[in-house]
């Protein structure tokens, strides 16, 4: 076995940096703009939030940034490395993206064989598939002993959604894009999808996170995007100062309940604590 | 993605005005006249008919490639096989082949033959939305009714297929795109990796068009659809004059063209 991928415990988490990217869809005449200029900047290991209304062009930025569509104009750099140099395949093969919905790939026979699926397409030694296989399960609470030789539609909405997280998991990226990896899970599964998550983050693994909830995004992320039109309308760290609150309302969003919880209390908004359990400290 | 499901060009030509009955019976009854006579003089009367029915439509010329396009392997076996087999004085002489005029003729009129059997077919498709389609034939059907056919039925699964085919597409594309984004890769290798690489496409794929149609069904029993049951139409088909014209200038045409190949 390799050491070098096995035991990757904390992930050198990659850094991004998205450059004047703009992408059309082509529809013949009527071609939409999706994206126009987008500038953004993930700093390695750092946790992004990406918000934005239907069609900001949230999901397409995502998938810009994997590769899977070449934007018109500008370009990604992945590691500071930019398209045409040859490392950037490699790089964005370390680009875990998580679709919405992704149970919807599910197709192998067993757990266990999904999971597999992108190691054994790359070609990594069988030994390596399984180990990878085995803590990308681990990591996503579904332990392989129990799950591994189940049948993927036999598991329940949340157990399929992070079983297709493990699937991408096991390819060990040090960038995980999510596409609204929350939509229509019971609070249970969302309680364990954000722990997976959070544990991620904290493994050191850049997160870029699309979604619609901004008391999830408060949770997970230290920092927030917001696109509006395929435009960049915010983008930074989080800022609950009156002036920022201003920003995010013109942007349809409202602040973070807790944030909004402390103002109420007559404190600080931008020092509002992230989870439940961390307000009920400073509150006793 | 974007995909052309049969060939419906919108417009408001005549031609796309027309019942849909109307243009069914009328390429009907021009394909079976088509093969009456084997004699160049019928097959232009035919062929004028058929490009002046495609000039009416509006549709442009260059479209009319995309029909023909995937005729030109049929046509090219044709040209070869009545080349080789073609009885007849050769006039040229290539080791064992005899090319002969005969036989060269016989391939130029089966090639216009397809040409203008597949210009007039591609008339109605043009200018018939596949559902407007779907309901001329099931009108078309009815007769059919009372041996037990249930015509109508047939006819809404064929409406139901056309409608999802685009769903469909962008489903197999979201799906390939997941896929790839973890690792898989398509259109490589020889004939039996490309199949394989296909199942963690298409296992998802109709896991989920059978959910969806289950779903379908589901949806459409709340709202109370009872197969069996006579149904109203939103549009009704109706046949006005222009109908009546287009079918008289059928059978004129056709009568023109039996004539012409006496």
């Amino acid at each position: 076995m390799t050491a070098s991928r096995l035991d990757a415990a904390v992930t050198a988490g990659m850094a991004v940096t998205v450059e004047g990217v703009s992408f059309a869809y082509e529809g013949g005449a009527d071609s939409v703009s999706a994206l126009d200029d987008v500038s953004v900047d993930l700093p390695a290991g750092s946790s992004t939030a990406l918000l934005g209304a239907t069609g900001a062009g949230k999901t397409t930025l995502l998938q810009v940034v994997r590769g899977l569509d070449p934007p018109a104009a500008g370009r990604v750099l992945l590691d500071g490395v930019g398209p045409g140099e040859a490392r950037y395949a490699a790089l964005q093969r370390e680009v875990g993206l998580v679709f919405q919905r992704p149970e919807r790939q599910l197709f192998a026979a067993t757990a266990r064989d999904d999971v597999a699926f992108g190691p054994r397409a790359l070609g990594w030694p069988e030994e390596e598939v399984a180990a990878a296989v085995a803590a990308a399960m681990e990591q996503v609470g579904l332990p392989p002993g129990e799950y591994g030789g189940r049948h993927p539609y036999s598991l329940s909405g949340g157990e399929q959604r992070r079983l297709a997280l493990a699937g991408v998991l096991a390819l060990r990226p040090r960038l995980l894009l999510l596409d609204e990896p929350f939509v229509s899970l019971d609070p249970a599964s969302r309680e364990s999808l954000l722990e997976v998550l959070d544990h991620l983050s904290s493994g050191g693994v850049t997160l870029l996170l699309a979604t619609h909830d901004v008391d999830l995004a408060w949770r997970l992320c230290e920092r927030l995007v917001v696109l509006r039109e395929g435009r960049v309308a915010l983008a930074g760290p989080w800022d609950l100062t009156p002036a920022g609150q201003r920003l995010l309302a013109e942007n349809r969003l409202r602040p973070p309940f807790l944030a909004g919880l402390w103002q109420r209390l007559g404190r600080d908004p931008a020092a509002a604590p992230r989870t439940l359990a961390e307000a009920a400290e400073a509150l006793a | 993605m974007r995909a052309t499901v049969g060939q419906y060009w919108p417009g408001r030509s005549p031609l796309h005005r027309l019942d849909p009955r109307t243009k069914f019976v009328a390429v009907s009854g021009l394909t079976v006249a088509l093969f009456v006579r084997d004699s160049f003089a019928s097959l232009a009367v035919f062929a004028a008919a058929a490009a002046l029915a495609y000039a009416l439509s509006g549709v442009p010329a260059s479209w009319s490639w995309r029909a023909f396009k995937p005729l030109l392997w049929l046509v090219a076996l044709t040209v070869v096989a009545q080349l080789l087999v073609a009885p007849g004085e050769p006039f040229l002489t290539v080791w064992f082949l005899h090319v002969s005029w005969q036989g060269l003729e016989t391939a130029a009129f089966l090639t216009l033959r397809l040409f203008v059997l597949v210009l007039a077919g591609s008339v109605l498709t043009l200018t018939t939305p596949p559902v407007a389609l779907t309901d001329g034939l099931a009108w078309l059907g009815r007769p059919l009714r009372r041996l037990g056919l249930p015509t109508d039925e047939l006819a809404l699964m064929v409406t139901i297929a056309l409608r999802f085919i685009p769903t469909l597409l962008a489903e197999l594309e979201a799906i390939m795109r997941a896929q790839r984004a973890r690792g898989a890769e398509f259109g490589r290798g020889g004939p039996l990796r490309r199949a394989r690489a296909l199942v963690p496409v298409l296992v998802p794929l109709f896991v989920l068009s059978f959910r969806r149609a289950d779903q379908l069904a589901l949806a459409m029993e709340a709202r109370c659809y009872t197969p069996g049951q006579p149904r109203t139409r939103l549009h009704p088909l109706r046949a006005g004059r222009a109908d009546a014209v287009a079918l008289l200038v059928t059978a004129a045409v056709i009568a023109l063209a039996l004539w012409a190949g006496w």
